[in-house]
């Protein structure tokens, strides 16, 4: 089987995604799909699994011209696409997920467990894997369930099979049980395609790879002909505009110091300082862990274990109104689950951190809680009708505003950014990063915790990357670079001077 | 909104009201209300005869005091109720607590042997302070346990006063069986000093409490807390909100308001049924709180909109009264009343 993408154009609005994009695959290989976070890997992806049509450009499996108009009609011809979240119900068991929507019945009415749970086993057999059907899809670990949902696609009849970053939570071994399963299929001639950022991974298990940046097809060619650092080079570009907003600051006393901090599955040994004044960045690839840290420091993230420092005296944080006593400020990711109270007006989301100083016994000085939203507010650049509207009317930019002017507030001595530009126009954006920088300046310690390279770039004095939990490099000025960052992310280590953290 | 202003004339208007009616749930509640009302004072005209204005004005009034003041105990309740549904919560154990209260009152305040405050030689106005104080602390405790349930044991507020509810009144019954009880005459007026001839007390707590819970859910932080923890709980707590305590403080609060009802109803009555009294109490201040407009999923609602909820299933229980309904419909009619105030209230799908 080959499968062949000649010419494909995307385009959402007046945003070009996919630029004359060609891409094949045949049977017996596993092809990387590379590109950063936006370089248009899923939108082709989807183009190909029917989720999406294409503006124009072809598909053909063995030399015959296909499209697909929904995920069904691609499934038939043979194309399994395992996305980021995997589709599994965790309350039933591993035969009745596999053929759910699709169940075999008797002759009356009845499920045919017993015909289905055979044709699973011969699955199995196939993938080389010992799994009883019956076993509830809840007691698999992460890896099996990336194997349920593989055999799933066999079960289909596909014979190529699209992994969107399988690996993304995944621990070592089970990283390696899935590369195996791989490399068997791949034996018995099964083309797969596998979507991620991890180049360590890629070296290890690919036979090709394409480089996707911006909607365009950058490189493309055998694995065995490239290396790491080429691939990285690749993903990023290098006309990538890098302008620094780092200044010269001067820096105060050490505010926060972590030692050795531990969390069973999210982070281990993670140590790091941040002075007033100082912008400290944080950033690596999804499942990096750098969040869940930050909600431990923050209170909101369970157990860990570990000690932590606040200008020097140690302190154990057990709750998020202790955080915000000690000075401690946390703007976190996911603005709707996480950053706006949708039912309280702007004002109210602009200002709740605040209230116990703005009140007096219980009682809400609104007159107060007004002027100080205003004048954070106005410093931010809010764009909005009234303080009385609903937070909903707000665009995205001006929401996560509301959300920073509320810790502004607070006058917090640390205050932690997490992902503080996602979702946001590019004019709020400039706003944002004028506004964290403007608070370094006040001799705030500031940490910002970012997917966007670019973002820690700009931003920051220096950088930690994470690495499955673990700080693997430390960058500081001029050393933090696109690449350096990638190759730190993906697993490589430090080359230049930097601090070897972690041997 | 766009489409209010290209319409004009009648048809402008209908639209705004619709709009009105679709984005502010105490307008349609308000409106549901009058018309109870205006049907309820139809009926009542027709029931009854009268000789004068003045006679019938005298009929309609005292219908309503006997009405407000036979519901002032839910109305009450349901005050407290408002809150909880508003920070996203439940509580079945209201009509339990309330009855554990009340035979707590009986056993403190009997004039009898048995009688705790009697027993340890306090009696008179000392007694009675006493007795009040201990009975709200202790419907504020009992509230408090729930709240600890919830916040600090990690309980779904549906299990953990659905517990609490069958502990409270089974045991209440098993301690009071044998109990015969009479409360002090000073005690009972409480609820039945009469003004201008008329037994007010009742009504003057609820609406005082209304007002007082108002300006909470208005203008203080506990207020506001509540309202953000219905609406997004985890926002709230990255706030820097300690919401175990909000939690815990808003069962408490629920406690002590079904302690004021059980001493309203005890000094009223000069007595309690342990077995009945206050069964169904959780499902008809549930129902006055949905239907005064505040949403079962926490984050929207008032305290006037329990008030307006309250009084149009009293109004409609007084009126199946009035026009003679069979008794054993009036449930159904309460559960139609519930269902269509929801149906009017829902909000487009955009």
């Amino acid at each position: 089987m080959k499968l062949e993408m000649r010419g494909i154009y995307k385009s959402f609005g007046a945003n070009d995604v996919l630029k004359n994009i060609d891409f094949a695959v045949s049977g017996g290989e596993i092809c990387a799909l590379l590109g950063e976070n936006g370089a248009g890997k899923s939108t082709l992806m989807n183009i190909l699994g029917g989720v999406l049509p294409a503006d124009s450009g072809g598909i053909s499996l063995d030399g015959q011209p296909v499209s697909f108009r929904t995920p069904a009609e691609s499934l038939n011809a043979g194309i399994g696409f395992i996305h980021q979240e995997l589709n599994l119900v965790n309350d039933l068991a591993i035969f009745e997920n596999m053929f759910i929507g699709r169940e075999l019945k008797t002759k009356s009415g009845l499920l045919d467990s017993k015909t289905m749970c055979g044709r699973c086993r011969e699955v199995f057999r196939r993938m080389d894997v010992d799994l009883d059907p019956r076993t509830m899809v809840r007691d698999l670990d992460a890896s099996y369930k990336q194997i349920v949902e593989i055999a799933r696609a066999l079960l289909m009849d596909a014979s190529i099979i699209i992994m969107d970053e399988p690996t993304t939570s995944l621990t070592d071994p089970e990283i390696d049980r899935v590369f195996d399963m791989m490399r068997t299929l791949q034996a018995q001639g099964v083309a797969m395609v596998f979507i991620s950022h991890k180049l360590k991974e890629v070296m290890a298990v690919c036979t090709r790879y394409t480089v996707l940046r911006d909607g365009a097809m950058v490189a493309s060619g055998q694995v065995e002909d490239t290396n790491v650092d080429e691939l990285a080079r690749h993903m990023v570009g290098h006309e990538v505009r890098t302008e620094s907003l780092r200044q010269e600051r001067e820096l105060g006393p050490e505010v926060l110091r972590a030692e050795n901090l531990s969390q069973d599955r999210y982070f281990s040994d993670v140590s790091f300082s941040v002075r007033a004044g100082e912008v400290l960045g944080f950033t690596g690839l999804l499942g990096d862990g750098r969040s869940e840290l930050f909600q431990a420091v923050f209170g909101s993230g369970g157990k860990y274990h570990g000690q932590l420092y606040l200008e020097g005296q140690p302190v154990a944080v057990h709750g998020t109104p202790q955080a915000v006593a000690l000075g401690i400020g946390y703007v976190p990711r996911d603005r709707k689950e996480n950053g706006i109270i949708k039912d309280l007006d702007i004002l109210e989301n602009g200002s709740i951190v605040t209230w116990p100083k703005q009140s007096r016994l219980g009682f809400l000085d609104w007159n107060q809680v007004r002027e100080d939203f205003r004048r954070q507010a106005d410093g931010l650049k809010i764009k909005m009708g009234g303080e009385k509207e609903a937070i909903g009317s707000l665009s995205g930019g001006n929401q996560q505003k509301v959300v920073l002017a509320k810790w502004l507030n607070a006058g917090p001595k640390v205050l932690i950014f997490d992902n503080p530009t996602q979702g946001v126009d590019v004019g709020a954006k400039e706003d944002i990063y004028d506004t964290i920088l403007a608070l370094a300046k006040e001799g705030v310690a500031v940490v910002v915790l970012s997917s966007e390279a670019q973002e820690i770039i700009r931003l920051c004095d220096r950088a930690l990357v994470l690495y499955h939990g673990r700080v693997q490099g430390e960058l500081s000025g001029e050393e933090i670079t696109d690449q350096e960052i990638m190759r730190l992310a993906t697993g490589g280590s430090v080359q230049n001077e930097g601090v070897q953290q972690n041997g | 909104m766009d489409k209010v202003e290209k319409k004009s004339g009648a048809m402008g208007v209908l639209l705004r009201l619709r709009d009105l009616w679709r984005s502010n749930p105490l307008f349609s509640t308000g409106i549901a209300l009058i018309v109870m009302v205006i049907v309820q004072t139809v009926a009542l005209s027709m029931n009854t005869s009268f000789s004068s204005m003045g006679e019938w004005f005298q009929n309609w009034l005292q219908n309503w005091i006997s009405l407000l003041r036979g519901n002032a105990g839910i109305g009450i309740i349901a005050l407290g109720m408002t809150f909880v549904i508003i920070s996203g919560g439940i509580d079945l154990s209201v009509g339990s607590v309330y009855v554990t209260v009340g035979a707590f009152i009986m056993v403190l305040l009997n004039t009898g042997e048995s009688g705790w405050l009697a027993g340890m030689g306090l009696g008179g106005v000392p007694a009675i302070l006493l007795g009040l104080v201990l009975a709200l602390a202790l419907g504020s405790l009992l509230g408090e346990g729930n709240g600890l349930l919830i916040s600090y044991g990690r309980m779904p507020p549906f299990i953990a006063t659905l517990g609490s509810m069958q502990i409270l009144r089974s045991v209440t019954q098993y301690f009071m069986k044998t109990q015969k009880t009479e409360l002090p005459e000073a005690y009972k007026s409480i609820a039945r000093l009469s003004i201008g001839g008329q037994q007010l007390m009742p009504i003057i707590y609820w609406a005082v409490l209304a007002a007082a819970m108002y300006i909470i859910s208005k203008k203080t932080t506990f207020g506001r807390y509540v309202f953000a923890i219905g609406s997004n709980e985890r926002t709230t707590r990255l706030s820097g909100v300690n919401v175990r305590k909000v939690k815990r403080r808003v069962y408490a609060l629920t406690g002590f308001l079904v302690g004021v009802a059980a001493i309203i109803q005890t000094s009223r009555i000069g007595s309690m049924d342990y077995a009945s009294a206050g069964s169904g109490f959780e499902m008809d201040a549930i129902a006055s709180v949905i239907v005064g407009g505040t949403s079962m999923s926490g984050g929207r609602g008032s305290v006037v909109g329990t008030v307006f909820g309250t009084l149009i299933v009293a109004v409609m229980n007084n009126l199946l009264n009035l026009i003679g309904v069979d008794p054993y419909l009036s449930a159904a009619f309460k559960g139609a009343i519930i269902i269509g105030a929801v149906l009017l209230q829902r909000k487009e799908k955009n």
